[in-house]
């Protein structure tokens, strides 16, 4: 193996990520001001979204060593998770300070979580999609735990480690098992060698656990049970970059392996992806149905999302440009909404998370804000023309392509029922304001992160082309160049 | 590129009006209804290119990968539409600047109504299904902030969410029908569908898409068991109930029916299904009409009646009866937006909208009063009135009806009675019934106010008596837009005596008698009884207690499902795993699973596997935190001697390692751990171990289909061959762990190294505290 043969330029955006985090750990060792750090932090995400954006306008670079690609595919993922990890840091920046976190832990952990969602999405080889998937996760549960002080905090992240681990061991087992059919690690080595094997039961049980695996990740039910603990008990900036950033990595993995991977055997997948897909849907909007507490709200209705998200996974090869458009759709409004708790929220009496009643008045308080959370909710329930309205449409439609109708239908139901949730927080804060309420924090960094998130939103639904024409037959090259 | 500005430009102006509305004042809202008084003009210059049967259709590629155009298009239909939409829209800015004088939200007022009568036009002008959806839904969102205008009230919030559940809800349904028709076409393009109907008529799934497009077409118009929302939406100003929820949202529905016609319509399903529900809503909707006391609630019950018999009408699907409901259409709304208006007008002039407290207001407020009562004649049918015109068509219509025609003419018959009824209630009681006491002092109300009801009535009358000017060329170009041959309608005021006529007689007599007793039936009590009889079966508590219950079923199975316990999570993990994989194992198609019956074992080898499960039924069953670490070090060393036996002695080193460091670490943290508490019952223990056992058999079922198949190392060789000519070394392990796999180790003994770091950092911050 000769050095000069790696293509290190194909992991550019990873490798920039890996490279800030160390940054941020180094420098948080001599300097103690945690703005500083948060801005070293965003400067490396910056530097990653760029250099995203440059490979996606470039001619195309060749494959990692056949462990990692920068195809469009991964491109378009990294593009979502760099824009996630420029708004999570955005919202951070005063955040932090104001609930007291320690800089260099959170901004280095986020980084690296952030690397490992981007190597997930490009991963095309079984070492790499483990060993990413455990960078990201590992980190996960250090940042879901950060806030040491807090009990709940501590006993979430515990079992968001525990039950993490056992689908770990579920997908490596299952990895264990493709290997033994096909003799091979690579993702387009496996690919090539399904079809001849494709009836062998080790096939098909490694494919079920790794389903298992990714199922976890994106949390999709029954597999979800620490989303809502571990949403809740996690700062708010870190539950918004986490619901996004892990789903998109996850959903990548996914529908790398099973589109790209296994498509001969559709017929097969089809059904466990679709039940999950109406479990998911269902189940997710139906608690966030009974909350009170936004954060809470947000963290079920996030499980919802990603049942959205499986009803275009298992339309196949005709979702995947849906899912990538959901994805980054997905990723403006929530970390939107998320950035419009922040500002409410108060480091004591928030520590479990904005209540709803707390919504109240917002319209005659900081009109601005409440506009960008109507924004944000009118897209999350799906309402056109904001960017959630043409992720559903985008996934439906390719449901509806692919003879999913029942999909389809059930999807739009929960949208209806989600609908009402959202819109209640809508219809709190027309209300009246009690007197005595503090007003919202006000920082520079978290108005230009909510209004990005705001605007985005609104533009993404008004001209969606040019990321549709982005997504659009990202499949072709799944393992391409 | 003129059309898409006259369309999207309110939305513009909609953003701006804010600010328009702190330069302006009271002005603004003459100003701003001078933009969809242009817009009527600009409008009305089609007309010409519509009557010839001819369509206009503008697209700009939107989404192109979604075959999603920014289109527009104007037909017959369409322009009859967008002439109400922008006509009375004109009158109804122009009304809610004094109406609502004063209001600390007018700036934004105005901004939702621009961007409702906005969407509005995107409805009925948009050449792309999915384009139209879109402004469908908007106007759904617009209705429900204005509904919710008076946000302050716990009513009005609730309401407009009602409304917006059920109008939304039907809208997506809708959504999913057009994404169908869409599919079956290849095209969301209207134009294009409207050339090739057949093409959904003959899918599999006419059926389901009929159904989902009657779903959006239905809540929205508010037929029954979806019209509730509409009475509950008169929470919203009047100039919103007048404008929206009456003239024009409400019509969207009608819209659309009449519009899909040619793709959806003229099959069974169609017809008995459309008819049906627009019979019901006519005769429902008119009864319950007659039992109201608020004015605006009368005007509703009244307005979903109407809906119904346009419904009705499309039903039918005769050029007759598609003539009667494009006439209807224009003629409900002239006077039912008048009605409102002058319903607004008297709760403002008056303080009051319950028509047992008003009376003698002809006197006050003449000019409402002579707008109200040309209203009122219209509705009610008397010459020389539109109204008049309108019924005979109608009558006409329900005579010729392919079925059921008897059925339908009396049903009619009695909806028009009630109508007749009605139309005095609202029109003509408040101002020559006696009057009375406990009124404030009425006043005639400012020119704003009044403009708006007297014009609409006025053109109500004007068209009576000579159709010619515009009814018949604005119907005309709508009828040519829906049917195939070109046809010239000629509406005549007169016809002579004909059964029709007849009809029309009995209807006003009976109509009018009815409403000159109204005193005598509309008792309180009677009234109280048929109210209470009604809420309880009434669609409006389905709707509650569908809520209600949703929210239910949403605590309770959170409370079941995300109960805290990770042993309920882990269970459900492994519950599910086993009925993936095992689905996945016992799928028919695949080869079973069959393992060569290589059951010679020798003696010592059982030994080994007995003290295995042994010690595995030990460890679940001790009461001993001790004796169930012991008893797993025995599992682990029993399976290190199963490896010796096999061959491996390498692994069953590592084996032995791993199981003596796992059993002293335990033995070090056990006295920090609180005692063994038996913390589930005997069921629950009975199912978890099936769980278990489900869970283990199904391991070894794969390990079973693991060796069932000949496996081929390609590592092996390789290794063997290539350890001394390309590694110079001969022992293989050797050569893998520290030149094959050389930067793997390297990276295991960093890792090492990192966690003994971190150990030793926790140690000591142990140590510190």
């Amino acid at each position: 193996m000769n050095i000069a043969d790696v293509q290190i330029v194909s992991i550019l955006p990873q490798t920039l990520l890996l490279a800030a985090a160390l940054v941020v750990f180094l420098a948080d060792l001599v300097w103690k001001d945690r703005k500083g750090i948060g801005l070293l932090a965003l400067a490396g995400v910056l530097a990653t979204f760029v250099a995203t954006v440059v490979m996606l306008a470039g001619p195309g670079v060749p494959t990692f060593q056949h462990m990692a690609a920068a195809d469009r595919f991964a491109l378009v993922i990294s593009l979502v998770m760099s824009a996630a990890a420029v708004l999570a840091v955005l919202v951070s920046l005063d955040y932090i300070v104001r609930v007291d976190l320690p800089a260099g832990e959170y901004y280095g952990l986020l980084l690296l979580a952030a690397s490992g969602m981007m190597f997930l999405g490009a991963a095309t080889h079984l070492m790499t999609l483990f060993l990413s998937l455990e960078i990201l996760s590992i980190a996960l549960y250090a940042l879901a735990g950060i806030r040491t002080t807090d009990i709940r905090a501590g006993e979430a992240a515990l079992k968001y480690f525990l039950l993490g681990a056992f689908a770990s061991a579920f997908l490596l087992y299952g990895m264990a098992l493709l290997y033994g059919a096909t003799g091979t690690t690579s993702l387009a080595g496996i690919a090539a060698a399904v079809p001849s094997v494709q009836t062998d039961p080790m096939l098909i049980a490694g494919l079920a656990l790794l389903l298992i695996g990714f199922a976890f990740k994106v949390a999709a039910v029954p597999f979800h049970m620490w989303t809502p603990d571990v949403y809740q008990g996690a700062p708010s900036s870190v539950t918004a970059f986490m619901s996004v950033g892990a789903k998109a990595a996850g959903f990548a993995a996914l529908v790398r392996v099973l589109v790209a991977v296994f498509p001969t055997l559709y017929a097969w997948w089809v059904w466990p992806v679709g039940v999950l897909a109406v479990l998911t849907m269902t189940w997710g909007n139906l608690a966030a149905l009974a909350q009170g507490n936004v954060k809470r709200m947000l963290a079920y209705s996030s499980i919802a999302h990603a049942g959205y998200i499986l009803v275009g996974v298992a339309a196949g090869e005709a979702g995947v440009s849906g899912v990538l458009f959901y994805l980054m759709a997905y990723a403006l409004m929530n970390i939107g909404a998320f950035a419009v708790l922040i500002a409410l929220e108060r480091a004591e009496e928030d520590a479990a998370g904005v209540e709803l009643e707390r919504m109240r008045g917002l319209f005659h308080r900081r009109p601005w804000l409440a506009a960008a959370m109507t924004v944000f909710m009118f897209s999350l329930a799906g309402m056109p023309p904001l960017a959630g309205f043409f992720g559903k449409l985008y996934v439906f439609s390719a449901a509806v392509r692919s003879g999913l109708l029942v999909l389809a239908i059930i999807g739009v139901i929960n949208s209806v029922i989600s609908a009402y949730y959202y819109l209640r927080v809508v219809a709190r804060m027309a209300l009246a304001a009690p007197a005595e309420e503090a007003e919202p924090a006000r920082c520079p960094a978290l108005t230009i992160g909510t209004g990005i998130a705001a605007v985005g939103t609104v533009l993404l639904g008004i001209y969606p082309t040019w990321l549709l024409n982005l997504v659009q037959g990202t499949l072709a090259v799944l393992f391409g160049g | 590129m003129s059309i898409v500005l006259a369309c999207l430009s309110g939305f513009a102006l909609a953003v701006a009006s804010p600010w328009l509305y702190r330069l302006a004042r009271g002005a603004t809202g003459w100003l701003l209804a001078l933009f969809p008084a242009g817009l009527f003009l600009y409008f009305s210059s089609f007309l010409g290119t519509c009557i010839a049967g001819n369509a206009v259709y503008t697209a700009y590629p939107w989404i192109p990968t979604l075959g999603i155009d920014l289109a527009f298009f104007i037909d017959g239909l369409s322009l009859l539409f967008a002439l109400i939409i922008t006509g009375i829209g004109a009158l109804v800015i122009l009304y809610a600047g004094e109406y609502l004088h004063g209001h600390p939200h007018l700036g934004r007022f105005y901004a939702i109504i621009l961007t409702f009568m906005a969407s509005m036009l995107g409805v009925v002008m948009a050449g792309n299904l999915i384009t139209m959806f879109i402004f469908w839904e908007l106007t759904s969102i617009s209705s429900f902030l204005l509904i919710g205008f008076d946000h302050q009230r716990e009513q009005s919030r609730a309401a407009a969410l009602q409304a917006l559940l059920v109008t939304g809800a039907g809208g997506l349904a809708m959504l999913a029908g057009l994404l169908l028709i869409g599919q079956a076409n290849g095209t969301f393009a209207l134009p294009h569908l409207l050339s090739q109907g057949g093409a959904v008529r003959q899918h599999p799934l006419y059926l389901p898409i009929l159904l989902l497009i009657l779903l959006g077409a239905f809540t929205k118009s508010a037929q029954v068991p979806f019209h509730f929302w509409l009475p509950g939406a008169m929470e919203a100003p009047t100039p919103v109930s007048a404008y929206l929820h009456s003239a024009t949202m409400v019509k969207a529905g009608v819209y659309l029916l009449v519009r899909l016609g040619p793709v959806l319509g003229g099959t069974e399903a169609w017809h008995y299904l459309v008819t049906t529900a627009g019979a019901v809503t006519m005769v429902i909707g008119a009864v319950l009409a007659l039992w109201q006391t608020d004015l605006k609630r009368i005007l509703a019950y009244s307005t979903v009646s109407t809906l119904g018999t346009l419904v009705l009408l499309i039903g039918l699907d005769t050029s007759l009866s598609i003539k009667a409901a494009m006439v209807f259409l224009l003629v409900h709304a002239l006077y039912k937006g008048a009605l409102f208006l002058v319903a607004g007008a008297v709760d403002h002039a008056a303080g009051s909208r319950d028509i047992t407290q008003l009376g003698g207001l002809a006197r006050a407020m003449p000019i409402t009063a002579t707008a109200a009562v040309l209203a009122a004649l219209s509705m009610a049918g008397f010459p020389p009135m539109l109204g008049f015109i309108n019924k005979e068509l109608l009558y006409e219509a329900k005579l010729q009806a392919p079925r059921a025609s008897e059925l339908i003419t009396t049903l009619g018959i009695l909806a028009n009675v009630a109508l007749v009824g009605v139309a005095g209630i609202v029109g003509v009681k408040p101002f020559f019934s006696k009057r009375h006491t406990t009124l404030q002092h009425a006043h005639e109300v400012a020119p704003a106010l009044w403009i708006g009801p007297l014009v609409l009535a006025g053109w109500g009358l004007f068209n009576g008596l000579w159709p010619d000017v515009l009814v018949n060329p604005l119907i005309t170009a709508a009828v040519n837009a829906v049917q195939p041959e070109i046809t010239s309608v000629e509406l005549k005021l007169w016809h002579g005596i004909n059964p029709v006529f007849g009809l029309s007689v009995i209807t006003v007599i009976a109509g009018v008698g009815l409403f000159l007793s109204h005193d005598l039936w509309f008792r309180e009590n009677w009234r109280a009884w048929l109210l209470q009889t009604t809420s309880r079966i009434s669609p409006q508590r389905l709707y509650e207690l569908g809520l209600v219950g949703l929210n239910k079923l949403a605590r309770a199975q959170t409370r079941l499902l995300q109960n805290g316990y990770l042993r309920y999570y882990l269970l459900t993990i492994v519950a599910t795993t086993i009925g993936l994989v095992g689905y996945t194992l016992f799928m028919p198609g695949l080869p079973t699973v069959t393992t060569e019956s290589k059951l010679d074992i020798l003696v010592h080898e059982g030994v080994i596997a007995g003290i295995i499960i042994l010690a595995t039924i030990m460890a679940v069953t001790t009461r001993s935190r001790l004796a169930a670490i012991a008893a797993m070090g025995t599992v682990g060393y029993g399976v290190a001697l199963l490896y010796i036996l096999f061959s491996a002695p390498d692994l069953a080193m590592t084996q032995f390692a791993i199981e003596t460091l796992t059993v002293i670490l335990f033995v070090l943290v056990i006295y920090r751990l609180p005692r063994f508490a038996l913390l589930s019952s005997t069921p629950a223990r009975i199912r978890d171990a099936l769980v278990a056992l489900l869970a283990g058999g199904m391991m070894s079922l794969l390990v079973l289909a693991a060796v069932a198949g000949p496996f081929q190392s390609h590592l092996a060789p390789y290794f063997a061959a290539h350890s001394l000519d390309l590694a110079k070394g001969r022992n293989v392990v050797n050569v893998i762990l520290v030149d094959f796999r050389g930067f793997d180790t390297l990276g295991e003994i960093t890792v090492l190294s990192v966690a003994a770091l971190g150990i030793f950092a926790l140690l000591k911050l142990r140590k510190e505290h």
